[in-house]
């Protein structure tokens, strides 16, 4: 190379993934460079069969339809014409200001390709295992103090030796080693196996309560094969294992041997603001002040986690977990106020909460499902008060009432099974504007508490109906389809205009939404029972609607649009800020940037193939 | 006296005829691209030269940084760039400019050796400068002496194109409107730090494409009409 041509290997070293090739490859390159000027209006690319870098200027590529795809600006890689992947349907373009472009041959770039696996996986590897490592990344690059408590493994929280007997042993001789050693939880070993876990708890509930002699095998009461825990594992993920399977207490090996026992008590001790600690403390509350009380530190819970690099699922699952107790003590609560209830019930959450999703503290949706035995001028006074109770009870804890008031309050979503199946009969045989609008909050319904059983037939009345019916789907997937993702979001033109939020990206509406609506209606049309959106997505992959790749991509890219989002969260909370869903580009870096657009082109690309098949695309 | 309103072509075979056999000659054997072909269509090189000073009969040439343009793109594996041996001392004025100092000069080759070279890589092609007379003037009184015939090429001027398009929007110029860098911000053009002849060649050949692009957004782009009158 020429040595006066350093300043084009500087800009060509400083950009990724040029920044991985070596020395020598980089000194050599400024001699394989072209270099274009287009100007403003000009068509993109200028010529196939090379890689493109903006050097100054802007070009914006278009879909098929004519849909901006992507904003390309300084710095800013094109190498769709050399067709690395087979990935875009966004081939055209065209320059939107006076632009100067530095190019390189297909095959230049595919040598390079060959010199070095860093560059050359910013081109080939799969969407999949950028983002991956994207959200590793991110997770990993959190520099908050409280990280350090989190970040501790469960194994350096064991002071004691693993207590075991052996199966077989009595009830009697179980207990007596139990009190001996001081400890509320013993491991039931066959050989060098574990079989079977027993605690304090079914001492009394299995054994006393229903009046067993104490002369029993243990075997008979204990739990068996209970799940384990790596030592390696972090205490906040222990924690959410605990948390979401409301255990209290988990065996813990190391390489398969077992070394103890964990608690929930001993990763409250070490963290007290976890969600284990909070779900205790909203069993013990007594008043609704209690709960007010506990729920006020759902936000520490949520900046913890995001610190201990808590993936954004388990985050959502905490905290609607939480939600869940609140709500059940909420329920517990008004019966002892208003009595038995005169017929069964139950009550059902919807939305985020539904879907094990929430965030902080989010709006509350929820609904009453009444037995088919309840008559409104006999029975409805109480459910009314209920209602009022938990709603009342749900806000001041921070889930304000559902704007929309979609609330247990609102009588028309406290009805009893007939009236509830005669609705969604309504909104999937006869699709409406109100039914696809209701959509997000009652086709992600679960019953919280009550009689479960109520909820079986309306469950699988709406996966039968929704699944046979198109015309429904398709309004459906039409809906699902009005939020796209912006692929140009640096520039200023597709963030957030107007208001308080000016100027930002809306991670929620542009990124999550669309991920959590395309999960829905794919749910529906295969009569896939969960409701959580990963939990959708993995049930319905490897069909034809959707294959397996595409299910972990769109996986993958949840997961790094909620990290995202829950880390912005954390920072507004640690600012005594309200959280919200408002991230101003500014705070991206220039890598979190590039892989929230792949993100973003997964979600593209998912549209595009569900308007095909659903034939939204039709509806408009 | 009137060669001038003769035409280049005219010029070349009157300069072919007086030119002693040797790169001079062969370069001037090249016929020149016709005045009506289009620009996006023929290779043309961009070519800065670094002086002691203004003066072609005094002064020397320091250093010439070359660039070619094909297929209207610049090719950067065609760039070119060297240090010229200067027997004097350089003065401390100029250096400031171009930072070559006595020992890089020293360390470079003597003007003889590398005209051939700069002669093989115009043959035939229209030079882009900013400014012509410092390249056209040094040029060819280094080929007069060397080989007793001027240096004939076919100029692009950005500095007069800049002209052009200021008059013809009636601005005003400023002092230092002109200028190459400051030309090159208005057709969105990034600033390279460095100056030296081959970057300078780089920066006149990309703002050369962009005032042909905007002057000639649709085909053709006659190069007559970029061609100076020098």
């Amino acid at each position: 190379m020429e040595v006066e041509l350093i300043e084009i290997r500087q800009f060509l070293a400083q950009r990724n993934p040029f920044n991985y090739l070596s020395t020598e490859l980089l000194d050599e390159l400024p001699k394989d460079i072209e270099i274009r000027y287009l100007r403003r209006g000009s068509t993109f690319p200028p010529k196939e069969g090379f890689l493109y870098l903006v050097r100054s200027g802007a070009v914006e590529i278009f879909d098929g339809h004519g849909e901006l795809c992507e904003k390309l600006d300084e710095g800013a890689l094109y190498s769709v014409t050399c067709q690395l992947v087979n990935f875009s349907q966004c081939e055209k373009g065209e320059a939107v200001e006076d632009t100067l472009l530095y190019m390189l041959g297909c095959e230049r770039l595919k040598s390079l390709c060959r010199e070095s696996k860093a560059f050359s996986e910013h081109f080939s590897s799969t969407v999949k295992e950028r983002l991956k490592a994207a959200v590793t990344k991110v997770q990993e690059s959190s520099d908050d103090p409280t990280v350090a408590a989190m970040m501790v493994s469960v194994g350096s929280l064991i002071r004691k030796e693993p207590i075991t007997i052996r199966s077989g042993m009595t009830i009697r001789e179980t207990a007596a080693l139990m009190s001996n050693k001081d400890v509320s939880s013993v491991m039931v070993m066959q050989g060098d196996e574990l079989v079977g876990l027993v605690t304090d708890r079914d001492l009394r509930k299995r054994c006393v309560a229903i009046g067993l002699t104490g002369s029993e095998p243990i075997d008979q009461i204990m739990t068996p094969d209970p799940e384990t825990i790596e030592a390696t594992t972090l205490t906040a993920q222990a924690l959410m294992l605990m948390t979401r399977k409301r255990f209290h207490h988990l065996p813990v090996t190391r390489d398969g041997k077992l070394v103890g026992m964990i608690t929930a008590t001993d990763l409250a001790n070490h963290q007290s603001s976890n969600s284990a600690y909070l779900a205790a403390d909203v069993r013990k509350a007594k008043t609704v002040q209690d709960l007010v009380d506990v729920s006020s530190r759902l936000p520490k819970l949520h900046l913890n986690l995001a610190a201990a690099s808590v993936t954004a699922r388990h985050i959502g699952e905490a905290v609607s977990c939480l939600t869940d107790s609140i709500t059940g003590r909420l329920l517990e609560m008004a019966e002892q106020q208003l009595g038995e209830p005169p017929v069964p019930y139950v009550w059902m959450a919807g939305g985020s909460q539904a879907r094990h999703e929430q965030s902080s503290h989010s709006d509350q949706d929820n609904a009453l499902l009444l037995s088919d035995d309840f008559d409104e001028t006999e029975h409805d006074a109480y459910f009314a008060a209920l209602a009022k109770f938990v709603s009342d009870g749900l806000d001041a804890c921070g889930f304000v009432y559902c704007p929309g008031d979609a609330m247990a309050t609102n009588p028309e979503w406290r009805q009893p099974l007939r009236v509830w199946q005669g609705y969604f009969n309504k909104w999937i045989e006869a699709p409406e504007p109100k039914s696809v609008m209701l959509s997000s909050i009652f086709f992600d319904l679960r019953p919280v508490k009550g009689d479960m059983d109520l909820f079986v037939p309306l469950q699988q009345n709406i996966l039968s109906k929704s699944q046979k019916n198109r015309i429904f789907l398709a309004y459906m997937m039409a809906n699902a389809l009005s939020h796209r993702p912006p692929l140009g979001f640096f520039r200023q033109f597709v963030l957030e205009r107007g208001g308080d939020h000016e100027h930002t990206l809306d991670l929620k509406h542009k990124g999550i939404v669309p991920i959590t609506d395309i999960a829905r209606v794919l749910a529906l049309s295969l009569g896939k029972e969960p409701v959580n959106t990963v939990d959708r997505l993995r049930a319905c992959a490897g069909t034809e609607a959707l294959s397996d790749e595409m299910a972990e991509n769109l996986e993958d890219a949840l997961e790094f649009i909620a990290t995202l989002r829950i880390l912005h969260q954390a920072e507004q909370i640690k600012r005594g800020q309200k959280a919200d869903n408002y991230v101003p580009p500014d705070e991206l870096s220039e890598l979190e940037r590039e892989h929230l657009k792949h993100a973003f082109k997964v979600i593209q690309t998912m549209q595009e193939s569900m308007g095909k098949r659903f034939g939204a695309d039709n509806l408009g | 006296m009137f060669a001038r309103f003769l035409g280049k072509e005219y010029q070349r075979k009157q300069a072919l005829s007086r030119a002693a056999p040797g790169p001079l000659a062969d370069y001037l054997a090249t016929p020149f691209p016709d005045k009506h072909s289009d620009c996006r269509d023929i290779r043309m090189v961009a070519i800065d030269l670094e002086t002691t000073g203004l003066d072609p009969n005094k002064d020397d040439i320091l250093s010439i940084g070359l660039v070619e343009i094909d297929g209207w793109g610049v090719k950067l594996g065609t760039s070119w760039h060297r240090i010229v041996r200067v027997e004097k001392a350089i003065p401390g004025e100029s250096a400031v400019i171009h930072q070559i100092t006595d020992d890089q000069s020293a360390a470079g080759a003597p003007i003889e050796e590398l005209l051939p070279e700069v002669l093989g890589r115009v043959a035939g092609k229209p030079i882009v400068v900013h400014y012509s007379p410092i390249e056209q003037n040094f040029l060819s009184a280094a080929c007069k002496k060397l080989y007793g015939a001027p240096f004939v090429v076919p100029i692009i001027d950005t500095l007069e194109i800049g002209q052009r398009v200021f008059e013809r929007r009636n601005h005003l110029i400023q002092p230092g409107d002109l200028r190459l860098f400051n030309l090159r911000p208005r057709y969105n053009l990034p600033q390279y730090k460095a100056h030296n002849a081959l970057s300078d060649a780089l920066a006149t050949a990309e703002l050369f494409l962009a005032m042909a692009d905007n002057l000639y957004p649709e085909a053709p782009c006659p190069l007559g009409e970029f061609l100076s009158k020098r």
